[in-house]
């Protein structure tokens, strides 16, 4: 895939109906129930990304960066960092996470 | 359920409006809006005011009393109203419910928003408050980048092209030229578009809406104390208001809005219409791809082709469905609290006949107001009231 090796990410089970969700949430969206963090493979599907170039003042000093929407394999969907977006990487490509930036998961495309 | 009308309106034009303060844009639509129903002030049983960012951007809240106060309205309810940018139309449909259920007879609605004073990074991080700031904000996704996002898949799923959304942009522009209360009309070609700064890849300048001031306002009034005399009332067939996935993570499909379907399917069921009934739309276009998906969602458009169908000429004044003849956000502007408010502000002008770009024999038109990522949605259906 890539050089980066990929790394498991944390979300959040429902204790009573097994739902995964990225979170943070207080309540399982499905039941209501309490919700645990569980750590599940990075390996996912692309959905879509975008090229954030006027960042909010909070980012400001990045400079530009790309979000990206993916939906991991174990089950549930993530708002993360596309680590090399570029007009090859098309919904549907398979990306695997590689690191983090504070709480956002960074992924990187095949 | 009483009947209820829209009678008195009024509207600043959206524009940069240097020195002035958001009261006194308020006022100005809603005296006016008050003057055109035929109403005495004590008439009026209540006020609901849309407005988004004055917190943040000007450190002023309880805008609908301050504003009541001014307007000589009576010692009634006055609530603020907030649903990100789909402020106005909340209030609006707060209005409706009040006269409608009886509360009073007669009920003010006035949106405001004061913006173009601020640095746009003032402005993007005051926006970024509609968004679920525990999950989608750390990301740094701005509003922009969601129909970035969006772009994206509607292009896989549906080959839609950069000129295709262009041909959006080009058709809101140019109305907008012909709507004397509208920031930016402009004639734009396809090169000029391509041209434009990047803004959330694939989505550029031209596919945002420009920030901006402005009020708008309309009295709502018992369809039995309409005033004869007073300008032609419209009847409110249809105000229905829901909520959507508050995150990105929550949509199953980035290219339709689960609030906007449901709020249309409830609008056409309320008005005993379908989308065939529909002679025009204002549609929330803070982008031109957000035309695209919500006209496909409003059933307005088939699935897929709501940039296609503005390339084809049915979206246009004259077309088979016109869409934003106001010019939209896009072109007429975008402050925020008062944008679901402009947006009926321009379709009763469209009822009555009076609109600068008509839509011939107009009898019954919609209007749909978009809060955050599709979180806060109102869809209205107004039709003449001798139709």
């Amino acid at each position: 895939m890539t050089n980066t090796p990929s790394i498991a990410i944390t979300v959040l089970r429902c204790v009573v109906c097994g739902t995964l969700d990225s979170g943070p949430r207080d309540l399982c969206p499905k039941c209501f129930g309490a919700l645990a963090p569980e750590k599940v493979s990075g390996d996912g599907t692309l959905m879509s990304w975008t090229m954030i170039r006027r960042p909010p003042a909070a980012f400001r000093a990045e400079g530009t960066y790309a979000v990206a929407l993916v939906k991991l394999d174990a089950g549930c969907q993530i708002t993360g960092r596309l680590a090399n977006p570029d007009e090859q990487a098309t919904p549907g490509k398979r990306v695997t996470a590689t690191g983090h930036k504070d709480t956002v998961t960074i992924f990187t495309a095949e | 359920m009483r009947d209820v009308m829209i009678t008195g309106i009024g509207s600043t034009a959206f524009a940069k409006h240097e020195g002035r303060s958001i009261e006194s844009l308020a006022v100005e639509a809603g005296n006016a809006a008050i003057l055109r129903s035929g109403l005495e002030r004590h008439e009026i049983g209540a006020v609901y005011f849309g407005n988004f960012v004055a917190g943040p951007l000007l450190g002023q809240e309880v805008l609908a009393g301050i504003v009541a106060d001014e307007l000589g309205i009576g010692l009634v309810p006055c609530t603020k109203v907030e649903g990100a940018c789909a402020s106005g139309g909340i209030a609006f449909r707060h209005a409706v419910l009040a006269v409608q259920t009886g509360q009073c007879d007669a009920a003010l609605v006035i949106g405001a928003e004061k913006m173009t004073h601020a640095s746009g990074a003032a402005v993007t991080s005051a926006l970024n408050c509609a968004m679920d700031n525990r999950s989608d904000g750390p990301s740094g996704l701005t509003f922009p980048g969601l129909f970035g996002l969006t772009w994206r898949v509607h292009a896989a799923k549906y080959g839609t092209t950069r000129d295709d959304v262009s041909a959006v942009v080009i058709k809101n522009k140019a109305n907008g030229l012909k709507n004397p209360l509208a920031q930016m009309g402009a004639v734009l070609t396809n090169d000029i578009i391509r041209q434009s700064a990047p803004i959330a890849d694939p989505l550029q300048l031209y596919d945002c809406c420009p920030v901006s001031d402005g009020a708008a306002a309309l009295v709502i009034v018992a369809a039995d104390r309409a005033k004869s005399g007073a300008d032609v009332p419209i009847r409110v067939r249809a105000a229905i208001q829901t909520r959507g996935p508050a995150r990105l993570a929550g949509n199953e499909d980035l290219v339709s809005y689960p609030a906007t379907r449901r709020a249309a399917q409830l609008a056409y069921e309320a008005a005993g219409m379908s989308a065939k009934n529909i002679d025009l739309a204002e549609i929330h276009d803070c982008f031109s791809m957000a035309e695209v998906v919500h006209s496909e969602d409003l059933g307005l458009v088939p699935r897929g082709m709501g940039a296609k169908w503005a390339v084809e000429g049915h979206t246009h004044v004259g077309g088979r469905i016109p869409i934003n003849a106001s010019g939209g956000l896009l072109s007429k502007g975008h402050p925020i609290g008062a944008t679901g408010i402009g947006q009926l502000y321009e379709v009763v002008t469209q009822l009555r006949g009076t609109h600068n770009n008509q839509v011939k024999n107009a009898s019954v038109g919609m209007a749909q107001n978009v809060g955050g990522a599709g979180v806060a949605v109102t869809v209205s259906i107004l039709e003449r009231s001798d139709a």
